[in-house]
């Protein structure tokens, strides 16, 4: 696993240079795990297959922007999936608007004590999850995998819409206290 | 989101960037949001922090097979359609269409001439020069060639230095390939002698281009990293 980390990284590298052939390593290697992503979230094959080149035009451009040591790449990459999936999704829906946010959250890399922290926190939310109310870690979860909205998560649960965001916001202040104690 | 909850202060900012993280901001908070996160380094550190933790649950993603037209389509998208490797280095259509000096970058390179000793008339006949410039590139150059020394004069107009990584500086003549003036400083002045090589075929029409190469420039003699900026040589 650390072998193909590195090997991502690298490719990414190289494509920042402009090396097609890595780029098509690149694809080769990570386009199962983020067609994962797109399919998931958007439930529509030909949806997310558009979704899937438009990720890939967007890594070769901004290949650049992939810090090594910030976020494993293959994270890197699933953030540039999902992201992108998020804002097809915000389209989609009558309130919709196509702020692109695929890359900001990637780009702001952890400070050096962050960093070093890193590892360990990252087993840490599966545990924290499992702290809360199996229903509102479920909504979270929900968010993140499924990309669902405040108003798909209100009729998911059968909640009043403020409900549920109370519920939400709630469990992020806990699951934030969990993480970083 | 506003007030119908009691989180408020910090809390109010934490939770926020959670649901930023998750996507679950409506359209205007989001914005700003985003827009609050260039100036906000703490917030940004929150952001990340956040993006890190969600990562560990993206094992939950499946991965399924791409279907099998994609690559093919995303190659056409970003290269054209013609699959044929050839290089845009070697294309001089591609260098001769970079041919407008910009009148902005004229004008600032005949002021940074006049500030320079009065010339000889001869010399400023022979003189060029390229403003070297790229769209969606930060980094901009003003070259000035004397032939009485024999080298460009390299002024940086705008550009930042990055960690572990130089710019390099490429003569391309008429349809040879790109050949290197060297690593360039991007704060100051910097005064290239030309190669013989290189002076060889030097002359109005001539491209400069700058790429951001591995430090110490590339290694292989030939451009590897993206063109920052690119101009044509033009007498003055």
């Amino acid at each position: 696993m650390a072998e193909t980390v590195a090997e991502i990284a690298d490719l990414l590298a190289r494509c920042a240079l402009r090396d097609r052939k890595a780029f098509r390593t690149l694809y080769e290697r990570t386009s199962a795990k983020l067609y994962g992503v797109t399919l998931r979230i958007l439930h529509d094959r030909a949806e997310a297959d558009e979704a899937l080149q438009e990720v890939y035009v967007k890594i070769w451009q901004r290949a650049d922007r992939y810090v090594p040591g910030s976020y494993s790449p293959i994270s890197w990459l699933v953030a540039v999936a999902r992201n992108h999936a998020l804002d097809v999704l915000r389209a989609r829906r009558p309130a919709g608007e196509d702020i692109d946010g695929a890359l900001e959250i990637a780009d702001s890399g952890p400070t050096p004590e962050e960093a070093a922290a890193g590892k360990g926190e990252r087993a840490r939310i599966d545990d924290c999850l499992g702290r809360l109310e199996p229903d509102r870690a479920e909504a979270v979860r929900g968010a993140y995998l499924d990309g669902f909205s405040y108003e798909e998560l209100a009729a998911r649960h059968g909640v009043p819409l403020n409900t549920m965001r109370t519920w939400l916001r709630r469990s992020l202040l806990r699951l934030r206290e969990c993480l970083s104690p | 989101m506003s007030a119908d909850d009691d989180i408020s202060g910090p809390d109010a900012d934490r939770a926020a960037a959670g649901e930023f993280v998750l996507g679950l901001l409506p359209a205007d908070q989001r914005a700003a949001f985003a827009s609050r996160l260039a100036s906000e380094p703490k917030l940004r550190a929150e952001v990340a922090s956040w993006q890190r933790h969600f990562s560990s649950l993206d094992a939950a993603f499946t991965p399924a097979p791409a279907p099998a037209g994609n690559w093919g389509r995303i190659e056409t998208r970003l290269f054209g359609a013609a699959r044929g490797r050839v290089s845009l280095w070697n294309s001089v259509p591609f260098w001769r269409s970079f041919s407008g000096v910009s009148a902005a970058a004229a004008i600032m390179a005949i002021a940074i001439n006049l500030a320079s000793p009065p010339p000889d008339p001869n010399m400023f006949a022979a003189q060029l020069v390229a403003a070297l410039h790229a769209e969606g590139s930060t980094v901009s150059f003003v070259a000035l060639y004397n032939p009485q020394t024999g080298q460009v004069r390299l002024t940086a107009l705008s550009g930042d230095a990055v960690p572990d990584k130089d710019y390099e500086l490429w003569a391309i003549e008429g349809d040879k390939a790109p050949m290197s003036m060297g690593v360039i400083p991007v704060t100051a002045r910097s005064d290239m002698r030309l190669t013989p090589q290189v002076l060889a075929g030097f002359g109005p029409g001539t491209v400069l281009a700058i790429t951001l190469e591995q430090k110490g420039g590339s290694p292989t003699g030939a451009p590897q990293g993206p063109i920052v900026a690119k101009g044509l040589a033009t007498p003055v």
